[in-house]
């Protein structure tokens, strides 16, 4: 469980996150959306603990992230990140991608490391491109690449940031039919997205955030269909 | 008496041809680990430690080596603790290009998209682990290119040595002496050249090679 308490957070003078209250359950998949700059990204990056914050707390299964107290290497091993940009490393094959995290983190071998690479990147279908480097993959590719390499770590939690944002619009389908499978196993996601159908049909609960607060949550099919705010309204009526 | 270019010139400028190599790799090897150590140094966040080393490089890359030879060496006498012209040079020189490199270095090391470090702490890297797998390997590949640079420059650089009286003499000195004998300033000039063009070529020749091993598959698709 994810339980975010009172978080605020400021880029200089600019307060970014202005006090968020959010629970996640295991099993459940929340997607964030709001306009950009409403401090959707900052708090995924401040929950696992690659941005700190100025206030309230961040609890994942009890650890409190920010605690001085906490290993956060070992932390960020429950909470799979992705990221908008491409970020496969582009010296490594992708099965050396796959692998690298498991071999110097978990300490596994080489041969054992590189079987656990090749079975999570034929989860994602790319089966076929273990050899390659990012630069022979196209855009969709990478980003399953990226998602594979997060897989490996066996994370309890998934976080998603725009992971589909700069992929031309051809290859968007790829990347969220691998995350309705993720769904469909269980895992446990925090998206943040702009693709509203799939958001509507893969999330349990949507959150708006509007200028670095949650204005409104709900059950998905109900805030998407019926907002009850009308910020939440007008930001639907611009993007749908 | 003619003067003329004998079999032992060819041999004395050989051997002078050597010691460039040998002072190049050396004062290369030297320079670099330091340059590398500093410019990874500079890019720390500690205001303190980035003003100091930028600072010593500001100061290594104004003064001219000839200089810096001459300084280096004269301070170690003066200060009860003279060096052999080789060990003074080498040091001087290795200091020299550490300042290069370490610009080199830095701008490898800021080179790298700053979403591989995000990526590589997310899977819960450690900030080394992150540094030595993902920073290094992507960040010094782009720099390479920049780096032989340096390093040509440093086997012409070491030339200078000949202020300090090096003897055995290195390939311009030697060079020199014979002209001073034989009167025929264009011919060994041609030769001495022709020397440092090999040596500079066979570099050239092995870095490309190593360079094109990963350029084509790894470059970042943009």
């Amino acid at each position: 469980m994810i339980e975010i308490d009172n978080v605020h957070k400021s880029f200089g003078a600019l307060e970014v996150l202005k006090g968020i209250d959010l629970v996640v359950d295991k099993g459940e998949v929340v997607c964030l959306i709001g306009a950009s700059g409403s401090g959707k990204s900052t708090l995924l990056l401040c929950i696992n603990a690659l941005e700190p914050i100025a206030r309230g707390r961040i609890v994942v299964d009890g650890i409190d992230v920010h605690s001085k107290q906490t290993n956060q290497d070992k932390l960020r091993r429950k909470l799979g990140i992705v990221f908008q940009q491409f970020n496969a490393f582009p010296h490594l094959t992708a099965r050396q991608n796959v692998a690298l995290a498991p071999r110097k983190v978990l300490k596994m071998p080489p041969k054992e490391a590189g079987l656990l690479a090749e079975q999570h990147l034929e989860k994602v279908g790319l089966g076929d491109k273990i050899e390659c480097y990012p630069a022979q993959l196209s855009g969709g590719q990478q980003q399953r690449l990226a998602i594979a390499r997060a897989l490996a770590m066996s994370p309890d939690y998934l976080l998603l940031d725009e992971v589909t944002s700069a992929l031309d619009p051809e290859l968007v389908g790829e990347v969220l039919d691998t995350l309705r499978m993720l769904a469909k196993d269980g895992m446990t996601m925090i998206a943040v997205t702009h693709e509203m159908p799939f958001a509507r049909e893969v999330a349990d609960r949507v959150a708006f955030f509007h200028q670095g607060v949650i204005h409104e949550v709900g059950a998905a099919g109900a805030l998407i269909d019926h907002p009850k705010e009308a910020r939440t309204r007008e930001f639907l009526g611009k993007i749908l | 008496m003619i003067y003329t270019f004998t079999a032992n010139d060819l041999w004395f400028m050989a051997r002078g041809a050597g010691i460039t190599f040998v002072l190049t790799l050396v004062a290369g090897a030297l320079g670099s680990v330091m340059g590398f150590l500093i410019g990874w140094a500079r890019t720390s966040r500690n205001p303190l430690l980035r003003g100091l080393l930028g600072a010593y490089v500001d100061i290594i890359r104004s003064i001219p080596l000839i200089i810096q030879f001459v300084l280096f060496n004269s301070f170690m006498a003066i200060a009860g603790n003279p060096l052999d012209p080789f060990t003074s040079g080498i040091i001087t020189l290795s200091v020299y290009i550490s300042g290069y490199v370490s610009e080199v270095v830095k701008a490898g090391i800021e080179s790298v998209p700053a979403v591989m470090s995000k990526a590589a702490r997310g899977l819960g890297m450690t900030y080394a682990q992150d540094f030595s797998n993902v920073v290094v390997p992507i960040g010094m590949r782009t720099v390479f290119p920049a780096w032989v640079g340096l390093m040509l420059g440093l086997m012409k650089d070491t030339s200078l040595i000949a202020v300090l009286g090096a003897t055995p003499p290195e390939l311009l000195r030697a060079s020199q002496i014979i002209i001073n004998r034989i009167q025929e300033p264009l011919l060994i000039l041609l030769g001495a050249g022709a020397f440092y063009f090999v040596m500079c070529y066979v570099i050239t020749l092995f870095a490309g090679r190593y360079e094109k091993s990963w350029r084509q598959k790894h470059e970042v698709a943009r």
